[in-house]
């Protein structure tokens, strides 16, 4: 068992680290016929191949009252195809070990893939026909469904689990964000094969894919096994990533969700900046100063370090196609809850009215810059980073630019971005815990 | 055109594919005062792992003293002789690097992801508050209250992992995994400053210490560091390490444990050998490659019996470090559905178990277990962080990282029939401890 004293940042969607330019391996491009974009990493220090195909086909594409249907059908893909039941295709994986994934997050449905390079042509294959070659077994439907559903049920043991639906469902109500990924107890239970089939025939396309991959492998290499595996596969996406609106603002709600835990985990969200908004940069290095890098910020220096209130208190924003959730997160002994919300409160209160010194934004933008060469170390993380570039249609010296843009924001950008998010009054306050302080349960 | 040196790299790399899941070569030095460095030099990116490991942890605890060790992985940020609080933590990310820590119930370690230039800084850093930690009351107050927080997030408010705690101390009797690292809060509220004091004396002395660095370094230049640095400290007795050896079980236990929850679980536990290289090297590797073929890949049995053809658990697996001290706690375990029944899932358990006794695995089924393991190999070796500890656990609890390679050796030669024999000696019913989780009633959340 491991207890980390430190924290692990809770999303590394929302981060992007800094890296001397030299460090960055650079990303080639190439484009198939089809319109899939694929970018490339070498790394040939070990013997292996990782990869991630990003289609647009995330949770925000449920139908309503559906939601989870991304996720069930990303389940199903990685399941069985028309040529393997579900016990071949375990077989013919297991045998070379290969690694072959399945999963939907908000804009995107992803399959993943971690082979030896020895047996790439056969993780190339598997993924090709898990995504052209749905088997759609009935049966399987039902059993991956039913569990999904206990699944569900299990995670409302997680206080965690009970915020992420409120606060989505507080921001973002009828909006496409305003769903678990996952889908809910209740949500899951609607949804049928048919669904899985009409959002597979809609979005999974190749028009706006990107197929990101990192290892001991060549562009040439590469193209000549996807070629011939991806070949049939043709279509743009019925909707485009990009073609959604912004939820509207919602400001100074409160909401209770009662569990019977020693702690209260309180959480304050908002709306924060899209991936491609202009204050994206110094919003970015504000949140580091305000909760976003761990030790050393204001929320973890005044809440744990001055007053051994928490384990870990953190902010962080979810940059997406359109303003996602910004949110400040900490959990606490039930009686202490007021108390620790109140310092959040002052520590908010204090950036918006402008109190930021320029020695703190000269430290944070170094601490930003310092540490990213080690954040792209392995295959994985290059392959997520490069996942993220693609979707959101960024440029492809994105990693080597990143530390000017850093660098290049102005005390004045991050006061006008605390102006913009960290008014005390807009944020809304969720609860999850005892509905009485004096109840808290501890022994 | 392909040039005469490019030719032969190629050559070479075709050559060698059977062994490249065996680490590169270790270089080690030990120092008078008993200070150990391990080096594996990889120079693919400008980056270096620093890890300070020291033989101590949870089992090292006195009675009424559990959580001490942990305490450690907090108060080793909050100052030495030239350190204020926290100013560690800012001086390391200054230099483009991260640092944390972790403890376990055998080893605690401290480690800094840095650009491999800042390597020599961070050891004379890491020295420095190894040898003059300050702990003050003032900020001990503070952080046993963050202990306590973080014990309520992972443990109190966390159904399942309080079960699996009440599970590990009703299955062992003696030996110190059935403590919580964290700590129980009972011991938790009463541990003083003074109890940190003694625990620092005692156990934070040169010969606990292993110094691991994986990285763009250079063996000689690191071992001129280690040598002013922590080879330097004045040499101290070194503790024992506090290793009982636990009891045979007289047969089966159980524990119902009722907290509120959403849905029961069901937990098997059962004291197993570990790793003793040139001792049992066929036996654990034949433990692992059973719990693989219960638990491991897409094929795992538990997943293909239990779940997908009975039906009588949503999710299933089982566990099993071959890495530990004196004994591991291998567990099995299934999280049941609203229509499940505990029994059910309890027997359906047992009988594929006792199967797995009774009739040998196929050749593939054991092929696969093995390739699985040997895949995972390579795959860690493609994170420092992984490399480093790997090596650092190997020196710690006493299997020797000189061994590493001995281990996929062990797993390859693995037959069916060892297998078996796993289920008939120590994977059953009379040996061992059964924990479940009750939903409380009336307790919706």
């Amino acid at each position: 068992m491991n207890l980390f004293k430190r924290l692990t940042p809770l999303l590394i969607t929302s981060l992007l680290w800094a890296i001397p330019a030299h460090a960055v391996p650079p990303i080639q491009e190439q484009q198939l016929n089809n319109g899939l974009q694929i970018l490339l990493m070498e790394a040939h220090n070990v013997p292996m191949v990782s990869m991630q195909l990003s289609m647009v086909g995330g949770s925000r594409f449920d139908p309503d009252n559906k939601g989870g249907t991304a996720t069930l059908l990303a389940a199903m893909l990685g399941d069985h195809t028309a040529r393997h039941d579900h016990e071949a295709l375990a077989q013919l994986l297991d045998a070379e070990a290969i690694q072959l994934g399945a999963g939907a997050d908000r804009e995107g449905l992803n399959l993943s893939l971690t082979v030896l390079k020895e047996v790439l042509p056969t993780g190339i294959n598997a993924l090709a026909e898990a995504l052209l070659e749905p088997g759609w077994n009935k049966a399987r439907f039902r059993l991956i469904k039913e569990n999904a559903i206990s699944a569900a049920q299990k995670a409302q043991e997680e206080p965690g689990t009970r915020a992420a639906q409120a606060s989505v469902e507080l921001l973002f109500s009828e909006h496409p964000y305003g769903h678990p990924a996952g889908g809910t107890l209740a949500s899951l239970k609607n949804i049928d094969l048919a669904d899985l089939r009409r959002l597979y025939q809609a979005q999974l396309k190749p028009e706006g894919a990107v197929l990101a991959v990192s290892g001991d492998i060549t562009m040439p290499e590469l193209l000549k096994l996807l070629e011939p595996a991806l070949a049939g596969w043709k279509g743009t996406p019925k909707q485009p990533l990009f073609e959604i609106s912004r939820a509207d603002d919602v400001h100074g709600a409160t909401r209770q969700i009662e569990m019977q835990t020693s702690q209260t985990l309180s959480q304050l969200v908002r709306l924060g900046p899209a991936r491609r908004d202009a204050d994206f940069f110094p919003t970015f290095v504000l949140n580091h100063i305000l909760g976003g890098g761990g030790f050393g910020s204001r929320l973890m220096e005044q809440v744990r370090e001055k007053r051994g209130l928490v384990y870990g208190v953190y902010s962080y924003f979810i940059p997406l196609a359109t303003s996602g959730p910004f949110i400040i997160t900490l959990q606490t002994r039930a009686d202490q809850a007021e108390e620790a919300e109140e310092v959040v409160r002052s520590v908010l209160q204090k950036l918006f009215s402008g109190e930021i010194a320029g020695q703190e934004l000269k430290d944070a933008k170094a601490n930003l810059i310092g540490g990213f060469a080690q954040r792209m170390d392995s295959n994985r993380e290059r392959v997520g980073l490069m996942s993220m570039i693609g979707v959101y249609n960024m440029p492809l010296n994105y990693l080597q630019v990143w530390t000017q843009k850093v660098e290049s924001v102005t005390l004045a950008d991050i006061k006008i971005a605390a102006k913009t998010y960290l008014d005390p009054v807009q944020w809304n306050l969720l609860r999850v815990g005892p509905k009485s302080r004096v109840e808290a349960r501890e022994k | 055109m392909l040039s005469l040196r490019w030719l032969f790299t190629a050559l070479l790399l075709t050559l060698i594919p059977t062994s490249y899941a065996d680490a590169a070569e270790l270089q080690q030095a030990t120092f008078k005062n008993g200070v150990k460095l391990i080096v594996e030099e990889d120079h693919s990116a400008p980056v270096a792992m620093v890890q300070i490991w020291l033989k101590v942890g949870g089992r090292d605890e006195l009675p009424g003293k559990t959580g001490l060790a942990h305490v450690f992985e907090h108060m080793m940020f909050k100052g030495s002789k030239k350190l204020d609080p926290g100013e560690y933590s800012r001086k390391i990310s200054a230099m483009g690097g991260s640092d944390n820590a972790f403890t376990s119930h055998d080893y605690t370690a401290y480690f800094e992801t840095v650009p491999a230039k800042e390597v020599n800084n961070v050891l004379h850093m890491e020295a420095e508050r190894f040898a003059n930690l300050k702990l003050r009351d003032e900020d001990f107050q503070k952080e046993i209250r963050v202990i306590m927080e973080e014990r309520r997030m992972r443990t109190e408010d966390d159904p399942n992992s309080h079960m699996f705690e009440e599970l590990s101390a009703a299955a062992l009797r003696l030996h110190p995994y059935r403590n919580p690292v964290i700590g129980w809060m009972q011991d938790l509220k009463r541990l003083t400053i003074e109890d940190v004091r003694a625990f620092y004396k005692k156990h934070y002395v040169p010969g606990s210490v292993t110094v691991v660095v994986v990285g763009d370094v250079d063996f000689k230049r690191i071992e001129k560091t280690v040598a002013r640095t922590f080879g330097r400290m004045r040499a101290q007795p070194t503790p024992e390490r506090f290793n009982p050896e636990e009891p045979e079980p007289f047969g089966p236990k159980r524990i119902d444990v009722t907290l509120p929850a959403q849905l029961p679980l069901l937990a098997v536990t059962i004291p197993v050998p570990v790793w003793q290289p040139g001792e049992n090297d066929r036996e654990a590797a034949a433990i692992a490659i059973a719990t693989s073929l219960l638990a491991g890949g897409r094929s795992a049995k538990m997943t293909r019996e239990l779940v997908d053809r009975e039906k009588v658990s949503f999710s299933a697996a089982a566990g099993y470090d071959p890495f530990g001290m004196g004994l591991d706690l291998w567990y099995a375990y299934g999280v049941l559905g609203p229509k499940n029944s505990p029994e059910k899932f309890e027997s359906s358990l047992w009988k594929l178990m006792q199967k797995m006794g009774d009739k040998p695995a196929s050749k593939k089924e054991l092929a696969a277990a093995k390739k699985g393991i040997i895949a995972a190999e390579v795959f860690a070796r493609d994170s420092l962080y992984l490399r480093a500890k790997h090596i650092g656990i190997l020196e710690t609890v006493g299997i020797g990282a000189a061994h590493q390679d001995e281990w996929l050796d062990a797993i390859r030669k693995v037959t069916a029939s060892d297998v078996q024999e796993v289920f008939r000696k120590w994977i059953k019913p009379g040996r061992s401890t059964t924990g479940l989780l009750i939903p409380a009633k009336g307790g919706k959340s």
